[in-house]
């Protein structure tokens, strides 16, 4: 198979800019509650996908990222709230007339139907002429790099081609926005971070919106214009990938999204965005704080965050042991025990400086932007 | 444990006595048909299609032939409507009574067929539906309902239920659902179903005979009544040809499974073929 390069030569009439409207594309909750009998799978969210945004709804499974999904495509009828695509309500509308584009993680391609027939079928479905179907569908084909492939039945193709197809056929009736539901999750390694990096240059050429479900932090963070962290229904945070990354409101959220220290403190002050924190035999320290309130707190740094200092020179400081250095090839992890405390540090092979051995007596350090006060969730 | 090949030559032979057992009673009906004798005998002393003639010559046999191809028309496009569409109904779906409404539509297959010819009897009279083939190409059609439910039913049991919400998505309506998602999935199934109807039917005697009226008596029906009191060859020319037909029946089923099952093997290799990611 060849390389794909999705190359949008004649660009087909990207949603945005193909109607004067600037709500074309945009997809909105208001308050949009799903309950199964006293259960609330989806609990008054409010969301909005701008006309062009790449937004990931990310959590783990029974957090109501997919629920939230099939509601918008019509799947399931909302107990209450409004879903507007376009800036309209939609959900008086079935499915078949809500004009989005769903990629579904088994790719439900029509299995006696060829590759270009499966392309075909929406078009089929708006009655548009064999000739011009036909036309319209090799085009949407080459885009995903499938020239040529057309004749195929989905069962003749590879995991990674038959997703090509999928997203061909969800693409190629303009649709007002594109659906993902956890479309990488049967793909091996290599080959989702090759189709994260395709849908995304896709996305980015169409100008086309995209609501995407994960439970995989990696993907969500390479794709996403924003992040959507959700958990029992609601949703906990929101942000650009690296602001949520960095800047976690709680532990879940913290522990979630990569590998975290948590370190319990008391707040002594917080003042625009700065907060002082007593961490114990850590010392004083300033941190980063967003506002968010709770009972107790802790502050969070990231293990990349970490770094070896000299005794004397940076405000954020403690003494330790080393415990343990594995080396992970790219980079290398000690667990140090500062105080009574173990914790995690990462550094980078490549600027490490040798000799630092079990038992050595080091300092760490941290920039007030790199630890964030957060709370701790009962 | 090793188990004993199909192939090995005692399996071989322990087969063909069970074999033989089975379809020699069978067969020796046919021979007959062609009997020239006024009696039906076995062996035929000589050899003709006098009886076969007489089979198609005489008013009397013929509308019994055409009463059971009118009843197991009924009973097919009846049969294979609903319990097609009872099977596709139920495909996927989980509610409270789900088993009982499958146990209702699979009880024809159990329930014994003179209490159902009895219940059918009587509500037919009620009813005021007497002297025409309709009430049996009915009754054929209740008892042929789980046959052709359970063989569609196995066909969707293949489906991926993603395939629904994908077509419509995509802009189809239930209509358009209907033909491009479910029915090349339960094609294969309505086939068999109607196969299965229609040798139900065309065989069916007990239900037939309590139905039966002058304008409506079936094959099977004209069958049992003759033999009581006039043996021809005309009836064993009627057996002939039912086991015609559902030889005939058989080998368009086994055609039908051996197609499928050579795609199905070829498929995964030119899959694994073309696995280059």
């Amino acid at each position: 198979m060849k390389s794909p390069t999705p190359t949008p030569t004649t660009t087909p009439s990207t949603p945005a800019a193909a109607a004067g409207d600037e709500r074309r594309g945009s997809i909105e909750l208001r308050r949009v509650r799903k309950t199964y009998g006293n259960l609330a799978a989806v609990d008054d969210l409010d969301l909005t996908v701008r006309p062009g945004e790449f937004v990931t709804l990310l959590g783990p499974s029974g957090s109501g990222k997919t629920t939230t999904m099939m509601m918008v495509a019509g799947f399931e009828e909302l107990t209450s709230g409004t879903v507007l695509i376009d800036g309209k309500p939609v959900d008086r509308l079935p499915p078949k007339d809500r004009n989005l584009g769903v990629v579904f993680q088994s790719y439900a391609l029509f299995p006696h139907m060829s590759a270009a027939q499966n392309v075909e079928f929406p078009l089929r479905m708006r009655g548009v002429r064999a000739g011009e179907r036909r036309k319209r569908a090799e085009e949407a084909l080459a885009r995903v790099g499938l020239a040529g492939l057309g004749d195929r039945r989905p069962r003749q193709m590879s995991g990674g081609q038959q997703q090509r197809v999928a997203l061909a056929r969800a693409l190629v009736f303009n649709p007002a926005a594109l659906l993902l539901d956890e479309p990488m999750a049967a793909l091996d390694k290599r080959l989702r971070e090759q189709m994260q990096d395709e849908v995304k240059t896709l996305q980015r050429a169409l100008g086309i919106s995209v609501l995407f479900v994960t439970h995989d932090q990696d993907e969500a963070m390479s794709m996403s214009d924003r992040i959507v962290v959700m958990r029992d229904g609601r949703i906990v945070q929101e942000g650009a990938p690296e602001d949520v990354y960095a800047h976690p409101r709680t532990d879940w959220v913290a522990n979630f999204l990569g590998d975290t220290n948590l370190l319990p403190c008391k707040v002594l002050e917080r003042k625009d965005g700065v907060a002082v924190v007593d961490l114990g035999s850590w010392g004083v320290g300033r941190v980063r704080d967003l506002g968010a309130r709770g009972d107790t707190y802790a502050v969070s740094i990231r293990p990349e965050h970490l770094r070896f200092v000299d005794a004397e020179r940076t405000e954020n400081r403690a003494t330790g042991r080393v415990l343990s250095s594995t080396s992970l090839g790219a980079t290398i992890r000690h667990r140090l025990r500062v105080g009574e405390k173990d914790i995690v540090m990462r550094e980078l092979s490549a600027g490490t400086r040798a000799g630092r051995g079990p038992d050595d007596e080091v300092s760490v350090g941290w920039t007030q932007d790199e630890a964030q006060l957060l709370v701790l969730e009962p | 444990m090793k188990r004993a090949s199909p192939r090995h030559p005692s399996a071989l032979i322990a087969s063909v006595p069970v074999f033989l057992f089975l379809v020699v009673p069978t067969a020796i009906v046919v021979p007959v048909a062609f009997n020239r004798s006024r009696y039906i005998t076995f062996p035929p002393d000589q050899l003709s299609t006098e009886a076969i003639s007489g089979f198609f010559g005489d008013p009397a046999w013929m509308s019994a032939l055409l009463a059971s191809l009118q009843a197991s028309g009924i009973a097919v496009v009846v049969a294979v409507l609903l319990g097609g569409s009872a099977a596709v109904a139920l495909h996927g779906r989980t509610f409270p009574g789900r088993a009982v409404v499958t146990g209702v539509i699979i009880a024809p297959m159990i329930v014994p067929a003179v209490v159902m010819a009895l219940a059918f009897y009587q509500f037919f009279i009620s009813v005021g539906m007497v002297g025409t083939v309709l009430p049996i190409g009915l009754a054929h059609a209740v008892i042929s309902v789980p046959y052709a439910f359970l063989t569609v039913r196995a066909g969707l049991a293949g489906l991926n239920p993603a395939l629904v919400r994908s077509a419509s998505s995509l802009g189809a309506g239930a209509f358009s659902v209907m033909r491009f998602v479910y029915l090349p999935v339960i094609r294969p199934g309505l086939v068999a179903g109607a196969l299965f109807a229609f040798s139900v039917s065309i065989d069916e005697t007990v239900i037939a005979l309590f139905l039966q009226s002058p304008s409506a008596t079936t094959l099977p029906v004209k069958m049992f009544t003759d033999i009581q009191y006039n043996l021809t060859p005309k009836i064993a020319v009627s057996s002939a040809m039912l086991v015609t037909v559902a030889t005939l029946g058989l080998l368009v089923q086994v055609c039908f499974t051996i197609r499928r099952r050579s795609i199905a093997r070829l498929l995964p290799l030119t899959a694994a073929a073309d696995q280059t990611g």
